[in-house]
């Protein structure tokens, strides 16, 4: 009994002995070491194309069902509802997107190839920063196709190719700088499904109880107020300056000012809470 | 009358699980009171003021929808309970057992139906809670139960013999979720006349929004109309097809 757990526990003092004997890793080779660690993301996309159901099928669902459906009865035709309903989507959906991530983060970690990850070389960092770099693919993906699906229903942006485009970006950045949240709720949650349900409580009401689908002054004043000061908001109405009239408003140093906060705050903890579970 | 008592037997067994599991009824009416909240107060004001009124009257509007929804998110968890029945063998025991073949599925059945009540109720308690004000009679009242039963039982059924086609419980959980998308693509949530001309024809040819246009129409103290024998007629045959669609599977 005891024979075949030493040689266990020996593996395991090898691996910590590995993983402090480690030399310092530069800037230059933290970057390369997380681009090398987006590629095995990439790849991993790549050899499981369901990863992309949600970035494909929600931007083109939702975008028919908001405008068809419920298009007439909010703004009288489909048309007029468009300038209103895409910039909503394109935040829905980049970041109901960004949830994902702490999602696959937690499977990663209980598949046990972060333990493999410790004992190598490497910048601990990276194999928590590499994916979320190449998620930057799947949030430019599902904001793309949200435009596209508008442009095919009728919606001509007034701001122009420059317009969408400076959305788009400002829509990825934005998911990309919420997906720390989401990182760091993946370092400390159970299982992937609790970091599912958790990740859905946070972006159910900051997503709906927002303008990105009505206008605000059609909202009961309570819920106008929380409305207001939501981040979502924020980001839909930078959205909507930029795309429908390349606008760059105080709306777009709000959102760029909340992103950076994020950062700030959640990529520090889901570092610290990464090297603790590892 | 052996059919009758092992069928009440196997409704007991199913009752004992609901009465076990609350927590499956709470999630099943969980999801249409969030779609009530939100359409309520996100979308009620232009949506009010699209169908000719304000919030109040969409909350009139909104709550026939909310109940056929509620009806459509309980299959899911039917589904799920005939699937996991299937696959954890208990099913495999009672074929073995000297009891009528139809009971087990009968059973699920009429416990998914009382499930679906409870959980229609405490949709329409919310309803009532946020504004919603039914001027049925006594009368209508009986026609909303009687139309809500029609429809429970034959989407029950259909939702049996998804569950017996599945091969896993997760399948069978997935199989039953376009239903939900249904009383959308009706006339749930906004007038079918403000759809455009294709989506508004499906809208006004499918099963759900004759059953939502009844129920409307009853508990509004108007006479239900032509609408009702529509109702009455999807649901006799949405029904029968589930019930002989999910006999054939259990038999095989």
């Amino acid at each position: 009994m005891t024979s075949t757990i030493a040689p266990a526990r020996e593996t395991v003092r090898a691996a910590d002995r590995v993983a402090a004997a480690r030399r310092h890793v530069s800037m230059g080779e933290t970057l390369a070491q997380t681009m090398t660690m987006a590629w095995r993301a990439v790849k991993k996309m790549r050899r499981n194309p369901e990863q992309f159901f949600d970035v494909v099928l929600q931007p083109i669902l939702f975008t028919a069902m908001f405008a068809y459906v419920f298009g007439g009865a909010i703004a009288g035709d489909v048309e007029s509802y468009l300038p209103l309903m895409i910039p909503g989507i394109l935040a829905q959906t980049v970041l109901t997107t960004c949830m994902v991530t702490g999602t696959q983060l937690r499977e990663d970690m209980e598949k046990g190839v972060f333990d493999r990850f410790k004992s190598l070389p490497i910048a601990r960092i990276a194999p928590l920063a590499g994916p979320m770099v190449a998620d930057l693919l799947r949030y430019a993906t599902a904001a793309t196709l949200t435009f596209a699906m508008g442009l095919l229903m009728g919606y001509r942006p007034g701001g122009g190719v420059a317009g969408v485009l400076a959305a788009i970006l400002l829509a990825v950045f934005t998911g990309w700088s919420l997906a720390w949240i989401f990182t760091w709720v993946g370092t400390i949650a159970k299982s992937a499904q609790a970091v599912q349900g958790i990740s859905m409580m946070i972006l159910f009401p900051l997503t709906f109880l927002s303008n990105a689908f009505v206008p605000i002054g059609t909202l009961p004043g309570w819920l106008a107020a929380f409305v207001r000061v939501n981040p979502v908001s924020h980001l839909v109405t930078a959205a909507r300056d930029l795309a429908n009239g390349a606008l760059v408003s105080g709306e777009v140093a709000w959102t760029l000012l909340a992103c950076l906060i994020v950062i700030a705050v959640f990529a520090p903890l889901s570092v610290r809470s990464y090297k603790r579970h590892i | 009358m052996r059919a009758v008592i092992d069928s009440a037997t196997m409704l007991r067994r199913r009752l004992t699980h609901i009465w076990r599991y609350p927590s499956l009824v709470l999630t099943f009416a969980g999801v249409p009171v969030v779609f009530l909240l939100l359409f309520v107060y996100v979308f009620g004001g232009t949506m009010g003021a699209g169908i000719g009124g304000d919030r109040a009257a969409y909350v009139g509007y909104l709550t026939p929808g909310i109940m056929v929804t509620t009806i459509a998110g309980a299959a899911q968890g039917t589904a799920i309970s005939v699937a996991t029945d299937m696959a954890e063998g208990i099913v495999a025991r009672f074929k073995t057992m000297a009891i009528a073949r139809v009971s087990v599925l009968t059973g699920h059945v009429l416990g998914a139906m009382v499930q679906t009540f409870i959980a229609i109720a405490m949709a329409t308690l919310v309803a009532v809670l946020v504004g919603f004000r039914p001027s049925a009679s006594g009368l209508g009242w009986l026609g909303v139960v009687g139309v809500l039963a029609m429809f429970t039982f034959a989407i029950t059924w259909l939702s049996v013999a998804l569950a017996l086609v599945s091969k896993s419980v997760t399948t069978a959980s997935n199989l039953p979720m376009p239903l939900l998308v249904l009383p959308f693509l009706g006339s749930g949530f906004v007038p079918t006349e403000s759809m455009p001309a294709g989506l508004r024809w499906f809208a006004e040819h499918q099963p759900f929004t004759p059953v939502i246009e009844t129920l409307r129409a009853l508990l509004d103290g108007r006479p239900a109309g032509s609408g009702l024998v529509s109702a009455a007629v999807w649901s006799a045959v949405i029904a029968l097809a589930g019930y002989l669609w999910a006999r054939r599977l259990y038999n095989r």
